[in-house]
Formats: structure tokens, sequence, C-alpha cells
């Protein structure tokens, strides 16, 4: 406290005071932000806490320590030490009337008059104050007051001894004659009682560090060393104390005072302050000049005397409270990991609070839990759960969504995958409508050619081009036109599968789109229906189209200016009307419209105004090309948007690469980038039986959904997927898991589980009424041995279930009898494969309902709760 | 919207770690005050604490769980120099009626002569295989032959990597194409010591464990570090915390089929984030590698997300201490969410809905 520099000092008691000195004191209250009692002079401490000045003592000048007084009553007492080392007793914001009204005032002089360094109060014996003092010759540097010592009746024979020898002072509030006097010839920078034994004082001297004994003064332990400034006990362990010399920290074992027993790493600047946090274990934070940092050192594990040597566990953190250069600061007494920090410079605090390292983990299903301290927090996703907010949501939450609403297991109306998806992913909804054409194309094809061209439909566009021959040009009219044209156009088989694939035409010869446009009005495409009827030549149904379209729309003016523009369409090379058009087409938002004009104002055989419109959909462009390019240039075109479309991992492109290695690498980059490992799976399920299956990716892409839905535990929908899987690929399918083998023969029994009618059965007695094809086999059909029996109802394995009488509860008959498909499962044969111990699965099922134990005597066995993840329930069940 | 809930940990001193079990239902947390606890949820979303036991005599700095197909299986790690596999199993008494469940001790693993940092089962294609890494700077490698038998372990490998190490990861990916593969992470803090990210490779000719790769490029302390689930990508994601939060990405460049050396990786740094202002402590992948949670000296969980173009982004700020100081942790505490980035605004906005909203991530 040397004039300038501040220090901050916590109430002991009133979680919500602090006093601030520097050349005064400055007492504050520290509250919410916006709190009623806010007033206008109120100073900002962080985002939530304000601090509110409440009083200030500027009586004791030349303050170079203050320390609270730790009692209750009197609150806010301070002792202030002085740079004359006189120690004075002030206070407040109280009352005059208050309880430390004889307190406040009193003074404590030593002889000689010499700066006072440090003050402790004792925390137990709370009237003893401890004062630390330069050196002065050989006289004592350790002081030890009694506040009270005026009224304590042995006192008063030096009291009247004071009052005698001083005749100047005011006798009853100046104190001349210390309680104790220790260090001679020696210099104290700071003290602290020690909290193993509140009559031991351990003090930083000038060379040393000594712990004083008040009940044998004469003793002294000490340890030689030059950390002696700053020495402060731990609150949770009190045998450990810090101290510090220049920019190094001791920390030691008050049971092996011998030397430090740890040193941290030593900070470049010497240090001002070493604290303890008190609401935390092994925490320590420091100080150093002129710094805007405090570090802290989380001592998890130090050396201890005692026991073997460890390594210790300190973690170093430094945190920056605020921006300028740190004054001082002060932990919150019981606040957790709570401090005030105030400037060096303007006096300015801060409310900052150090938070713990944070642990944390995620669940399958997009939980947060993450531990802070000694507090858990779990934080889910919460929101509103549909369609529209389907389009933010991480593709974690989005699978479990879409295979909640069975997503790809569509296999009739494949196309309708995509609305199962969300229907907002315009990739999904090109790949699904491609594999749906595929589909379509290889059942037709299945059905006129029976031969195993059905495969060329899956390996996509690019391969199926290139098988392309036999092309033919023909130049048609302009329909509603009687110019003729020199657009070619090319024809093919091949071709015109290509054109079925993109959706452009429906089965049949002839290539007829009548079809197509009109579904494409239905859906309200107008721009995407005007531009193929262009593309058909048919200028005057794309005119027909917009006019709709602008109706349909309440007359969008757009439309109806395009399709006037259309009308005007001209051939000749050098007219104001393709001048204008080429130019003006680039303001068209809509790259339908847009790509319209650019197809009307190329040349023929230049189409890279549509070709390469990115906008436009893949579909639409390769139909496009298909139609207007030659064999030379398609392939080249193709091939270019294939390695386009692999290279950004657009499902778009599925339509050119079909279900082959170039499909695989396509949607490769497409899990690559986005993780959708359903679509990947399902998508490559898709297709004919065929080579793709077997790709180390693709079975890398179906493990990992699998494990997916398995970690969600969506395990229906994991059987579905398997079901649905091991039609296509049938060496997926496992193999049966377990046999049950005749306890006598030893041969498989499974032959008589199966529901054949047996022969010459030897147990018939216990068959029970029913169908006659219904199997009542109770015997090997190995050995005729009986099987074992139902440890409940004592009939052997194969006897259908009869009702529990022994249950008594007619709830459970209604269960029993309710569902076919659970009566038959009642039927069957289990048992623990711990214990062995079984029978009719419905007996064992309502026996543990009651149960732990199995229902064998002195049988010990908890079956039921052997297998956790079994006692686990499916989150898709219906 | 993500919203934090408190639960009453009743851990007597820090909590160091969280783990989920396989399929999220169970939780294990572990402490400084040497013990574990094991949480259920019900099927109302509740936590319940059904186990607690003293499982060292140190603090308790990593717990982790087994794939259920082995049981139910943790595994800790501890200053004590020792790590231990628990298994938890039916008592004699009705523990299970009463809520609770009992964990006995399989083995104690005591050949470090350090603390043990971190402890980690490998993918389960692997077989029941425990990792550790210790202070001392040597990974690990336990198996149980017989998985019916947890209380026999044996060291398969011992892997020096000549600096403290703090914690570990395994490559998830089950591909073939992927060798077994782990990260090891150093805390030392000598940034002269060079990289403190390495990463080993297993050679199947060798039967051993090389060094693949050292990520020279993080030279400061390393406090955690976690490969992201693979879910069938051809290549790996590993993010770390250090004094930032880093995401690197290895690409395997393509093997000659005659070579037997470990695999060369092409490795890109794809984010790096100080937004911690200090030191991060901890990174967790979700189940897909889309979303990345941190936590650091600013005392915040951040959450980060990667558009289509790979770029990630700050999607979320959440306080890590719950409410402003109540200091009671048995009540249920709302808390506030902050939003990071400015997509967020206009996705909200589109959307009508509240600021709270986390994801703005357009698939397209």
């Amino acid at each position: 406290m040397s004039g300038s520099k501040p220090d901050i000092l916590w109430s002991p008691h009133q979680p919500d005071r602090f006093v601030i000195c520097d050349s005064e004191l400055g007492l504050y209250r520290i509250g919410p932000v916006g709190s009623a009692e806010t007033k206008a002079g109120t100073l900002p401490l962080s985002e939530e806490s304000a601090a509110t000045l409440l009083a200030i003592n500027s009586d004791t000048p030349y303050m170079k320590c203050v320390a609270w007084y730790p009692k209750h009553e009197p609150e806010c007492l301070l002792a202030v030490g002085q740079a004359n080392g006189r120690v004075v007793l002030t206070s407040l914001g109280q009352s005059h009337n208050s309880s430390c009204k004889d307190l406040v005032g009193k003074e404590f002089v030593p002889k000689h008059a010499r700066q006072c360094n440090t003050l402790a109060w004792n925390p137990v014996d709370s009237n003893l104050l401890a004062a630390g003092l330069d050196k002065h010759r050989a006289d004592f540097s350790v002081l030890i007051w009694d506040i009270s010592s005026k009224y304590s009746p042995e006192a008063s024979v030096a009291a009247e001894k004071i009052r005698l020898s001083s005749v100047d002072l005011d006798s009853s509030t100046v104190v001349t004659k210390p309680l104790y006097e220790l260090g001679q010839n020696d210099a104290c920078l700071s003290l602290c009682w020690l909290l193993r034994d509140p009559k031991l004082l351990l003090a930083g001297m000038h060379r040393n560090l000594a712990i004083f004994d008040l009940r044998n003064t004469s003793q002294k332990t000490f340890v030689n060393t030059k950390a002696i400034q700053g020495v402060t006990v731990d609150p949770h362990f009190h045998d450990r104390v810090a101290s510090f010399f220049e920019g190094q920290v001791a920390i030691w074992d008050l049971r092996k005072f011998e030397k430090p027993v740890l040193t941290l790493t030593e900070q470049p600047k010497p240090l001002t302050k070493v604290a303890w946090c008190p609401t935390r274990t092994g925490l320590l934070a420091t100080l150093t000049r002129d710094s805007n940092i405090i570090r802290l050192y989380d001592m998890q594990h130090t050396p201890t005397p005692i026991g073997d040597e460890t390594e210790p566990t300190i973690i170093e953190r430094s945190v920056h409270p605020c921006e300028s250069q740190i004054g001082s600061f002060a932990w919150h007494p019981s606040s957790q990991n709570r401090m005030v920090v105030v400037s060096a410079a303007n006096r300015a605090m801060t409310d900052f609070t150090v938070f713990e390292r944070i642990s944390l983990a995620w669940s399958t299903t997009t939980s947060l839990m993450w531990a802070c301290g000694r507090h858990l927090y779990d934080c889910v996703e919460e929101g509103a759960e549909g369609v529209e907010s389907m389009i933010e949501k991480d593709i974690a939450t989005k699978m479990r969504q879409r295979a909640q609403s069975r997503y790809g297991h569509d296999t009739i109306q494949v196309w309708r995958n995509h609305v199962l998806a969300g229907g907002n992913d315009p990739q999904l909804k090109s790949l699904w409508h491609d594999l749906f054409y595929m589909k379509q194309c290889a059942e037709d094809m299945e059905l006129k050619l029976q031969g195993n061209k059905q495969s060329v439909v899956y390996s996509g566009i690019k391969n199926i081009v290139k098988t392309s021959s036999g092309t033919t040009e023909s130049r048609r009219c302009w329909s509603g036109s009687d110019r003729q044209t020199d657009v070619p156009r090319y024809h093919s088989e091949e071709r015109c599968l290509a054109l079925r694939l993109c959706g452009w035409i429906s089965r049949g010869p002839e290539i007829d789109m009548e079809a197509f446009l009109r579904s494409l009005e239905q859906e309200r495409e107008w721009e995407r229906a005007a531009a193929v009827a262009l593309f058909n030549l048919d200028i005057r149904r794309a005119i027909q189209i917009l006019n709709k379209g602008a109706t349909a729309e309440k007359g969008d003016l757009n439309l109806n200016v395009v399709a006037m523009a259309l009308s005007g369409y001209t051939d000749e090379k050098s007219s104001l009307w393709r001048e204008m058009c080429s130019s003006l087409r680039l303001q068209l938002k809509n790259p339908y419209l847009c790509v319209m004009f650019a197809f009307l104002t190329s040349e023929p055989g230049a189409y890279d105004g549509v070709l390469y419109e990115s906008s436009v959909a893949v579909r639409d462009r390769v139909a496009f090309a298909c139609m207007f390019l030659n064999d030379a240039q398609l392939p080249r075109y193709i091939d270019k948007l294939t390695n386009d479309m692999k290279e950004a991992g657009n499902l778009e492109g599925m339509l050119l690469t079909g279900l082959t290695k170039d499909g695989v690498d396509l949607m490769e980059s497409y899990v690559n980038r986005t993780g959708d490992v359903q679509t990947a799976s399902f998508c490559m399920l898709k297709g004919s039986p065929g080579e793709v299956l077997k790709d180390p990716r693709v079975q890398c892409w179906i493990e990992n959904y699998r494990n997916l839905l398995d970690a969600w535990r969506f395990w229906h929908k994991r059987a579905e997927f398997d079901i649905h899987r091991g039609k296509l690929d049938p060496t997926s399918k496992p193999l049966a898991q377990v046999f049950v083998s005749c306890n006598f023969c030893g041969k498989s029994i499974s032959y008589s589980c199966s529901a054949m009618p047996h022969q010459g059965r030897g147990f018939s007695q216990y068959g029970v009424s029913g169908s006659p094809t219904k199997s009542k086999v109770t015997s090997c059909p190995g050995c005729r041995k009986p099987l074992p029996r139902c440890a409940l109802c004592l009939m052997n394995m194969g006897t259908p279930v009869s009702n529990c009488p022994g249950t008594g509860k007619s709830d459970e008959k209604v269960d029993l009898t309710r569902e076919n498909k659970l009566a038959q499962f009642n039927n069957w044969f289990t048992w623990c494969h711990n214990c062995r111990h079984g029978g009719h699965a419905g007996h064992m099922l309502s026996w543990f309902r009651d149960h732990t134990e199995c229902p064998v005597s002195a049988c010990t066995c908890k079956c039921m709760q052997l297998d956790t993840t079994g006692n686990l329930v499916p989150s898709d069940s219906s | 919207m993500f919203v934090a809930r408190s639960i009453a940990a009743d851990h007597k001193d820090l909590i160091h770690d969280v783990s989920y079990d396989f399929h999220g239902r169970r939780m294990a947390t572990c402490s400084s005050d040497q013990s574990v606890k094991v949480w259920d949820k019900t099927e109302n979303g509740e936590w319940h604490c059904t186990a607690s036991w003293k499982t060292h005599s140190g603090s308790v700095w990593r717990v982790t769980w087994a794939h259920p197909e082995f049981g139910q299986v943790l595994a800790s790690c501890s200053f004590d120099r020792t790590a231990a596999v628990w298994e938890e199993i039916v008592g004699e008494s009705n523990d299970k009626q009463r809520g609770l469940s009992h964990w006995i001790k399989r083995t104690t693993l005591v050949d470090s002569r350090t603390s043990v940092t971190d402890v980690k089962f490998a993918p389960k294609h692997m077989g029941l295989m425990l990792t550790t890494c210790s202070a001392d700077g040597v990974v690990r490698i336990y198996e149980a032959p017989d998985v019916m038998n947890l209380s026999q372990w044996s060291l398969q490998h011992e892997i020096s990597c000549k600096l403290s190490c703090s914690c570990i990861s395994w490559n998830p990916s089950s591909s073939r194409a992927h060798p077994p593969m782990f990260a090891v992470g150093s805390d030392d803090n000598n940034v002269s010591c060079g990289g403190k990210v390495q990463i080993y490779e297993y050679n199947e000719n060798t039967r051993k464990y090389s060094k693949a790769e050292t990520l020279m490029t993080v030279t400061d302390a390393v406090h955690d570090i976690a490969f992201a689930p693979n879910l069938g990508r051809s290549f790996h994601v590993l993010a770390i915390a250090t004094k930032d939060v880093r995401i690197f990405k290895l690409v395997p460049m393509r093997k000659e089929s005659t070579s037997t050396g470990p695999t060369m990786f092409e490795v890109q740094i794809v984010a790096q984030f100080d937004n911690h202002n200090s030191q991060v402590w901890r990174v967790s992948w979700n189940i897909t590698s889309t979303l990345l949670a941190s936590s650091g000296d600013d005392g915040c969980v951040r959450l980060w997300k990667a558009n289509y173009m790979d770029n990630w982004k700050c999607t979320g700020i959440l306080k890590g201490d719950g409410s402003p100081l109540t200091g009671l942790s048995g009540q249920p505490t709302a808390m506030s969410t902050m939003m990071g980035s400015s997509v967020q605004t206009s996705q909200n906005a589109i959307n009508g809905m509240s600021a709270g909203s986390l994801h703005a991530y357009f698939l397209l």
C-alpha cells in the first residue's frame, strides 16, 4: 500500500462487502447488475455484478498494510499498519454506537519507529494481532499486540505503566506494550498464523522462515531461505504453506520444513501476491508486477514428506480478467473460485470467476454432458421437431429422423424415399428419382429382352452413351413454325435410354415428352417445363406453358414477358432479337429461362451456355446433351461432367455414373463431405445385385450405418435393414447362431423343432388338443429321449404352452391369447445361458415379472438381470 | 436449441471425466475424490446414480466404457499409477431392485511407474484391448485374450513416446483399408521438444506399432485429443486441445502394394480456433463427427461445425457453470445460450425461431 498501489480485502463474514485500500480505505458492496438497489454511483464489475461505494475512510495516512478483524463482532474492524510502525484500529461505515466503538482509534506503537510490513489477526484468539516490522538495530521485529489489553484485568498493571511513561499520548487509546516481542535483531516481511495450531506464528524474516511458538517464545523453528515474502497457509491443507521471492514460489510442508517440497516455475517478473483459493483445494493464484494475467497453479497432487516420493501433478493456467495491469486481487471467501481484481492504475475493479477445467462428452443421440467442478450439466437439443426444422439439423439428427420415417425402405415408388428423407434436399430428390427411373427401365428391359441388359441400365449414362452406335441425325422443324431449322438432333437407342433415365420420356419407342411436360406443369415448374418444350423444338408449346404459368402464378409478369420474347424468335444470325436476347438473358434470374435464350441464340453444336449452367439440374443438361451433341462431343461432355460431380460428391451425378465403381467414387466424396452413410448404404443396395456391393467401401458404409442404428437402439430398424440387404446381397445373411443338441445323443434337435409332422413319436401323452398339423414333438428326433422340461409347468419342450394357472392373473391370460404372434412366442423354449435352466418363454417371462432368481430350486441365478443390454428397450419400437 | 440442466453429481471433489456407453443410456464420471460413479438414464430422460465406489488411492483422471458386447465393463486410470478394469455383476443382494448395481474390480494394471493419465479401449473389431498412457511417456496396450475372464490381461505392446503423455485416442475406423492406429498427446510445456502429437500405426508384418506421423506444428502442451468417428470416410480427422482448438485431416496416401512401411499421410490443418482465449481442455466429437465440442479456460463450452465447403465455424457457446453462481447444484437451471456466427441470425429470422437455435447448415 505504498500510496498508489491498491489492495483488496474481502469481508470475512459479509459475502458482499470488500475494502479497497490505497491512500484511503473504501468499502464497497457488490450486487447483481440492475438490482433494485442500483444507484447512480455503482461501478460495473462484470456482466452480472456491480459495486456500490458505501463508505470512505481517510483517517489513517501512510498505510502500509491492512488486516480485517476475523470475527463476526465487531464487524468491519480493520487494523492498519503505517509507515512509522504504528498499528491503528479503524472502521468503515459503522454507526457510532456499534460494538467496536471502544476499539476504533486505538493505536499500538512500537518502541522505535520503522515501517510496518505486515499484519495478521490470530484466527482463533482474535484479540491477538501480529505486526511485522522492519529491522531497527537489535529491536524486535515481530510484535504481538493484545487489542483488549486495556480491559483485561491482568493487563491493567501494564496499562498503568504505559500511562505513566507516555504522558503526551491519550492513554485510553494508545498501547505501547506488546503482549509478545519476537524476532530480535531481524526484519519481518510477512506473517501468518498457522491454522493447525493457533499458538504458532509463521514469519518471513530477513533471510529465513521462522515459526514462533507463543507458549515458548524463546524458541523458534526456522529454515534459511530467500523465499520469505507473502507467507500464506493453504486453508484446505494446514501443513502446506506458500511463500515467494522475486519470481519464484516455494511450497512448504510444515511436517518437513527443511526445504520446499516444490518450487514453481520461475516467472520473469517479481511476484507481488500469492493466494490460496479458499473455496477449492490446491488452487494457488499468483500475480507478478506490471502484468494483466493471473497465473493459477492447480495442484492436484503435491509431494508429501510422508509416503513415497511422487511426481507432482500441477496444472498451470493463466487467466486475464481484465485488459489493464492488475494491482491486486482477492479470492472471495465463499463464492466458488471467484475473485475481485483491482487495476494498478485507476482502481477499476473486475469481478471474475475462475472456471474449472470442463470435461465433456457427446452421447450417441447428440446430447452433450459436461462436468464443471463438482457439477454435471446435461445439455440436450430441444426445439421444434418436424420438417421445417430439418434443414438446420445435424446429419446425425437427420439420419435418426430419416431412419424412423423408414427412409430408403420404399422399394416400389423409389422416388418417394426423398420425401421420407424430409423432401427438402435437392440432391436426394435427384438421386432417388435417378434410382426410380433406373429401376423402371430395368424392369421394362427385363420384360422385353429377358437378357442381361439390365445391368446396362445401372451402369450410368456415361457408360451408356459410350457404347452408342448407329446415331442418326435429324433436322426437325420447329413445331408451330414453318421455318426449316438447322438445329441437328441426334437419335440412337442408347440416347433414347439416356433420355428415359433422365425422366424426360417414358417407355415406348416414340420420343414423346408430353407426359413429362404435363407432370412438370402439375408441379408448377413452369420455367423448366417451358425449357424442356423448347428443347423439344416446340416453341408454341413453350409459350403456351409460360402463359399458363403466368395465369397460375397470378399474373407473373416475368413469365409473360419471356413468352413474348420467345414468340419473336428468329433464326437470322444478325437480328436485333438475337443480339438483345444473348446479352439480356444473363439478367434473368431463373436458370431455365436463361438457358432457353442461350439455346436459341447459340450456334448449333456450341451450347456451352446451356451445358455449363450449373444451376440447371444435371438431368436436364444431360438430356439436352443427349439430344443435341454429336457422338464426338457427347462423351467428352459427359466425362467432364462426371468428373466434376465425383469431385464435388454431388449426388445428381449418380445419373451419369450409375451404380458402378464411378458411382462408388462419387458416393465416397459425398460421404467424405457429409457423413451420410445412410443414403450411401441404401443407394448402393438399390441396384442390381452387382459388383458394387463387393466394394470394401460400400461394405464399410453399410457396417457403419448398422453400427449407428445399433448405437441409437434402433434395433428393429437395423433388423429391417438387414432383411432388405439380404434380398440383394445373399452373402450378408448370417448363419444360424445357435444349435440345440440332445442331452443324450448329442444330435441337433432342430429337426423336431421345425413344424414338420413327425412319425412315431414316443412321448405323445402330453399332446394337447389342437390342429393335427401342429407339432407336438417333445422328444429328440435322433434317440427318442424326452426333451428337457419347462422349469415351471414341468412339461417337456415342444409342448404348447397352457395358461399359467399358478399366477392367477386374469389379465395375463388375455395377454397370452390376445395376439397369435405373441402366443407362438410363448411356446418357444428358452433358457438362461448362465445356469442352463429354462422353459417356455411365456412362463419364464411371467415368473421373472415377480421374481429375480431362477425358478429351479436351489438355483440362485439372477437370470433376467445378467444381461444389461437385454434390459434396454429399443428406442424405435412402435 | 441446446438447453442445459444441472445434475446433482454429489462428487466430493473435481470431476475429471465424463463418459457415455455405446448406447448413450449409461454414463460414468470420475473425480479427485478417488471414486467412480455410474449413472443410468431412465425412460423419461432423468439420470440416476446407480453405483458409486472408491476406485483408486488418488485422483481418477479418466473413465471409459468397453463395447457392450464385452459386458458392462469400465476402465479407469489414476494418479496412483494404476489403471483398473471394472465389471458390473449381479450380486447376491437385491441391489438392482434398490436401483443400485454392483461393480467389482477385475484387474489392476500396475506397470506404470508414474501417474496414468489416460485409458481407452481399442475399437471393438480389434477385440478387447485396453490402452493406457502415463506421465513417464509410455503407452501400454493390454489384451484380454479370454473375454469371459477379465482378470487376465497381457501386456502386448509397450511404446515409449519420450514425452510425458496426457491423452490418447484410437482411430475408430473399422475399415480394413485402415490399419489400427492411435494418436497420443503430450502435455510437456517445453516448446522446443517438437511436435506434441504422435500417431502410431500397427504394422501387420512386424506386428508392432510404429510411429507414422508427428504433428510438428503442435508444439504447445496438448490436453486432449480425439479422432473423429470415421463413418466410412476415406480420411481421418483428429481434434486437438492445446492452446487452441485444432482440427487436422489425415489423408492416407495411396500405398504401393509392395511397401511394408507405415502408411504415409497427407496432413492438412482444416481449422484452428483461439476463441477460448487460453488453454483448451477437452474436445469431443459427436457420433457422425459433424459436431465438435470443446471446453477451455474461458469457462465456456463451444460447438463447432463445418459447412459443406469444410469451413469450420463456431455455432454455439454455452457457459460452463449453468446459472450465475447460485451454487445450488440440485436445482435444474435453464441456461441461456449465446449464438456464434451471423449465419444463425439469418437462419433464425427465416424460421422465426428463438435465438437459441444452434444449427444452420445447408446440405446442398
